[in-house]
């Protein structure tokens, strides 16, 4: 049994498969929940957790984050075999589909529970499903920027490789982060009508803490791929200014009506402009101003000799 | 509370299940038919007086709390409800008003968005989106007892609901349905009377789809001692003797009094939803505890 079981786990993480890991939880519970998954269909493909619910898999290093709460494998409820995508390992990803599923129906329905129940229901879930989600649709708004953000970096990534490879010519500061703003924004482009709506949801007291935390590191994932090695108080003043020419840019992008928001681009270009000049200008100064201090040193070292 | 007797509660060895025939019926102990007998009995009696004295002992709370319940299930236009135990039909009342609403605002945008349709193409729109003003959403009130079915008709008919609204006589022990076939599930103040309360779990998650979500409103434990002591002295000294006033039936309300304090708390009933299947399971209290909604998906 033991050697099945490490067969098993190795054929998961073969498979790419994020795996449950069990832990702690009374025996009880997991015969009950292999109970439920017998019962809900004789052909199941996927090898079951039967008998013993102590088998321990280690999650692959993708960071998996193991449910608080013990889970089995889940029932595959649409029963004739071959179905493999309803064998999920666990609720976030459940809720990850559901969300992305969501997202083609927000240009219809707004960022609200009706485009989650929507998605549900394309993926074969009864529209109740929606209620697992919080009725304003923060978790839909949530999940976008966080997707956005994860494509964003993927790109920077991809930049940086050919770069590194010598294909492609290394950008200069202000170009680089026009690039990547632009890039950004753009992915806003199917919802902008909605866009505002979300904008003020994401506002409210209770989702700012993850709203601001998305924001941050995404500003700090373009400053990374900008080469920012900053350690000194550089690293809080280029992530100020970044992202307030972000922001800015986004608010402008609302209400843009050119095509191809020509206009924004062009807004987005100069803020970047402004960044830089200020940046030269108070190096300048400060190395003025030393050389005013030395300058101010040698007439005095002169006049006292 | 030395009088706290649960004989019944020691002998169960697994959650929800009888060990022997020997079940609780308020503090009393009898056998499984005896109390399946005994809560018929209870309703057919408190049947037509059943909505006046909820008033007079929660002091009509329970419509906050069922308007809570009903805030939560959120339900969209569509949706396929089974109200169990929804005798007098509070429940489903309100779920056919809420969709209503919800309908109606959603044709109020749809109609914004016809911005460039001649009149005539909207006006026919309206007359088609008219017919269909709950959007195809459904609410079945089962019921074991013939008596509260027949109020919750009654009533229906007195404030003239009719569309999308169907009765059925059912044991929520073993429910006349078919799998996977409803939206959502609610229970409301009725699983307490349910005899084996695992069964009425396992037929809540056969009926419902994928994706479907379980909804029990239900007495439960208070934790606060000052609330509690305050509580277990209004329900025992105050609300049977309303029973006897206002209905003329005290006993059946003393078994309700009772039969809240035999009930699982709040943690069991969640580990009890667990065990039947259920993910995601959660609780909201009420009122400190008074009330608890518990809530949980099939996925």
């Amino acid at each position: 049994a033991a050697a099945g079981g490490l067969r098993r786990a190795g054929w998961r993480l073969w498979r790419g498969r994020a795996v449950v890991r069990c832990q702690q939880y009374p025996p009880l519970r997991a015969l009950q929940a292999s109970a439920a998954l017998r019962r809900a269909s004789d052909e199941h493909k996927k090898e079951p957790l039967t008998s013993s619910p102590q088998q321990h898999f280690d999650s692959p290093p993708a960071g998996h984050q193991p449910e608080q709460e013990p889970q089995g494998p889940r029932p595959s409820y649409t029963g004739q075999g071959g179905q493999e995508s309803e064998d999920y390992e666990s609720e976030e990803q459940l809720q990850h589909r559901i969300l992305t599923a969501a997202l083609e129906f927000v240009p219809e329905h707004g960022w609200t529970a009706e485009a989650i129940a929507e998605g549900a229901k394309t993926l074969g879930l009864s529209v109740a499903a929606a209620g697992m989600f919080h009725s304003d649709g923060s978790e839909l708004i949530l999940h976008f920027v966080s997707e956005c953000n994860t494509k964003l970096s993927e790109l920077l990534e991809k930049e940086q490789k050919l770069v590194q490879l010598g294909e492609a010519e290394k950008k200069p500061i202000d170009e680089f982060l026009r690039d990547a703003v632009e890039a950004r924004l753009r992915m806003l482009i199917p919802y902008i009508e909605k866009w505002p709506q979300a904008l003020s949801i994401l506002l409210l007291p209770r989702n700012i803490p993850s709203s601001l935390n998305l924001l941050t590191s995404m500003i700090d994932d373009i400053w990374h791929y900008a080469g920012d090695q900053s350690t000194d108080f550089n690293w809080y003043t280029r992530r100020a200014v970044l992202t307030g020419i972000y922001n800015t840019t986004e608010l402008v992008m609302m209400q843009d009506s050119s095509p191809d928001f020509e206009d924004t681009w062009r807004f987005l270009e100069n803020r970047v402009a402004d960044a830089v000049a200020m940046s030269n200008t108070a190096s300048q100064v400060q190395s003025t101003g030393e050389a005013v201090v030395q300058g101010l040193m040698g007439a005095a070292v002169t006049v006292s000799n | 509370r030395a009088l706290l007797s649960r004989p019944a509660a020691a002998l169960r060895p697994l959650r929800g299940l009888a060990a022997g025939p020997e079940m609780h019926f308020g503090f009393q102990s009898v056998t499984e038919e005896e109390r399946r007998e005994k809560i018929y009995q209870v309703f057919e009696s408190v049947a037509k007086k059943y909505d006046v004295m909820n008033d007079s002992m929660t002091l009509g709370i329970h419509r906050v709390w069922k308007d809570i319940l009903m805030h939560k299930m959120n339900p969209s236009p569509g949706t396929l409800l089974l109200d169990v135990a929804g005798g007098t039909g509070d429940i489903a009342f309100r779920f056919i008003n809420y969709v209503r609403s919800v309908r109606e605002r959603q044709l109020q945008r749809k109609l914004k968005h016809h911005q460039n349709l001649s009149w005539q193409e909207i006006f026919e729109s309206y007359q088609k989106d008219k017919f269909n003003s709950l959007g195809d959403s459904q609410v079945v009130v089962c019921d074991i007892n013939r008596e509260m079915l027949k109020v919750g008709k009654q009533k229906a008919q007195h404030l003239g609901y009719s569309e999308g609204l169907s009765w059925v006589l059912g044991n929520a022990e073993e429910l006349p349905f078919d799998d996977d076939k409803f939206d959502v599930y609610t229970i409301a103040f009725g699983i307490r009377n349910v005899t084996r309360i695992d069964l009425a779990l396992q037929e809540a998650y056969r009926v419902l789809k994928p994706g479907g979500r379980f909804l029990c409103l239900e007495f439960s434990r208070v934790s606060n001692p000052l609330l509690s002591r305050l509580y277990d002295l209004y329900s025992f000294q105050v609300i049977p003797v309303l029973g006897e006033v206002i209905a003329g039936d005290w006993r059946s309300y003393q078994y309700l009094v009772e039969s809240i304090r035999q009930f699982p708390p709040q943690e069991e009933l969640k580990a009890m939803i667990e065990d039947a299947g259920f993910f995601k399971v959660d609780y909201e209290n009420l009122n400190f505890g008074i009330v608890a909604i518990h809530s949980g998906f099939k996925l």
